[in-house]
């Protein structure tokens, strides 16, 4: 099958490790990512914050581009271009004369047709199919994750189905469980990690890391689990200075569950880019002699 | 907090209140001071403001409070206020209007990198049609270096030089660094949407 793939601009840069791995995992489980056409940022959180209108816009010309394809559905891995745009289509659908003096500036005009997933919404009922399973060459025996999940999968600025639990989300460990690997139950799985206040408000986002990350320690968790690469790459990237100023006694890798996904199916850890992360992620899986 | 008396006005309480309300599209009105925002607010510690308060200070009509507090610039916009207010009322989307008043009436901003940040990441985002972290970090660290600068504060710029150095020479090792320049063909479209947005603030 075909769904319609918004990759998003971190994993067109910082992130392209994520979007290697999604191709790879979703290819193997029989879905054809099709990128969508000259799609555009989605703004982030940084147009909420400046700009009412373009908050809404930028997405909806993603939209416009996606429902074109005649596709049912699109994945947005990132979970920030996955809110924004979730969010875009929501005010679109109950405002009328914003649609269209946005529609006016498209050539591809927004109808607000296609259904617009999350990646843990596209990979979770493959697990109840038992096609992940069928997929699955290694168990993930001894790897005990900390599902983190971030703020923006499961918590919006407006009503919007919410496809998971709100305040403890079940899915990455429904399909961590699945591969054999034992995630930990914690209490910060939905925290926020700062986001961009890792560069404008260091000391803000460091202080909330600490927490999520100290909590994950004294849970047991061998290794973060994100879907987010702002989750992900704060949390890894900025791991050494937190574990330092915060006192931290172990380093753990944070894996994209695509990562873990595609370790199960088989594939080459090296070929999935996961030499690329800060924390070093080959360690422990070959600890752990998964690869 | 300001240890000022404030004198209510009611005339101009209600302008604040219905500007905020019709902007944000949030009934502060159903607030009923619960607090269940202030107690999951991951920065309310270090505010002293927590969504609550804030929106105490608006229905008092303390303009000035409202505008000028560090929970409008600190806010990480996560939305676990919003999530669990009875009432819901969506705190996280006041912030954002307040940011946009500031923004709009020229005020500086209490923490004038962050607001810096997002609008090197607008101007960035609107200038190529993606978002190249390289040219989006560059606009922003220039602005604030700048700001730096006419303080006096040549401790501080080199401070943040080195960090980001550190950080870029992290990057480039784990092959995270990207120069290659990601852009939309069709930036006449994007260029048509920020002019649509400029015009809709005027109208």
């Amino acid at each position: 099958m075909q769904l319609a793939y918004y990759p998003g601009c971190s994993l067109h840069a910082s992130s392209e490790l994520y979007d290697v791995q999604c191709k790879m995992v979703f290819g193997n489980l029989g879905i054809e990512l099709k990128e969508i056409a000259d799609w555009n940022c989605c703004g982030a959180t940084a147009a909420a914050k400046t700009d009412d209108f373009l908050a809404i816009a930028l997405p909806a010309r993603n939209l416009g581009i996606a429902d074109a394809t005649g596709l049912s559905e699109i994945v947005i891995p990132c979970s920030s271009c996955y809110s924004r745009t979730l969010v875009s289509q929501q005010r679109l659908s109950c405002d009328p004369e914003l649609k269209a003096a946005i529609n006016a500036e498209l050539g591809s005009k927004v109808e607000g047709a296609i259904k617009v997933s999350n990646i843990l919404e596209v990979l979770k009922p493959r697990v109840a199919s038992g096609e992940m399973a069928e997929k699955a060459k290694k168990k993930l025996e001894g790897l005990k994750p900390a599902c983190y999940y971030g703020c923006l999968l499961t918590r919006f600025p407006c009503d919007v189905t919410v496809t998971d639990d709100v305040e403890n989300p079940q899915g990455m460990e429904i399909i961590c469980r699945s591969l054999g690997a034992d995630p930990v139950d914690w209490s910060y799985k939905t925290d926020c990690c700062g986001a961009s206040a890792s560069v404008n408000d260091a000391e803000q986002s460091l202080l909330l890391m600490s927490r999520i990350m100290k909590d994950a320690e004294a849970r047991g968790a061998n290794c973060y689990v994100t879907t987010c690469p702002l989750c992900q790459f704060n949390v890894d990237a900025y791991q050494e200075q937190v574990a330092q100023k915060y006192g931290l006694e172990k380093r753990l890798p944070v894996y994209f569950i695509t990562e873990l996904i595609g370790i199960a199916m088989g594939f080459d850890a090296v070929g999935m880019q996961v030499d690329r992360h800060f924390v070093d992620a080959m360690g422990l899986l070959k600890e752990l002699k998964l690869i | 907090m300001s240890a000022k008396t404030l004198q209510y006005e009611a005339e101009g309480a209600q302008i604040l209140l219905r500007g905020i309300m019709d902007k944000s599209g949030q009934n502060l009105l159903a607030c009923y001071q619960c607090r269940r925002c202030a107690a999951g607010c991951p920065v309310g510690e270090e505010t002293g403001v927590t969504p609550d308060r804030l929106i105490r200070l608006i229905l008092l009509g303390d303009r000035e409070e409202a505008l000028n507090n560090l929970l409008v610039w600190k806010c990480v916009a996560c939305y676990t206020c919003g999530t669990r207010c009875p009432n819901n009322i969506q705190t996280a989307r006041i912030t954002e209007t307040l940011k946009q008043i500031a923004k709009e009436e020229h005020l500086e901003p209490l923490r004038p990198r962050i607001a810096d940040f997002h609008s090197a990441f607008m101007k960035a985002a609107g200038h190529m049609g993606r978002f190249n972290e390289i040219e989006g970090m560059g606009i922003y660290e220039v602005k604030t270096a700048v700001k730096e600068l006419k303080k006096g504060n040549v401790g501080a710029v080199i401070e943040e030089m080195k960090n980001q150095a550190k950080l870029g020479m992290k990057m480039m090792k784990k092959k995270r660094m990207h120069f290659k320049v990601d852009k939309v063909k069709n930036r006449t479209e994007i260029k048509a949407l920020y002019r649509k947005a400029k015009a809709e603030k005027g109208a």
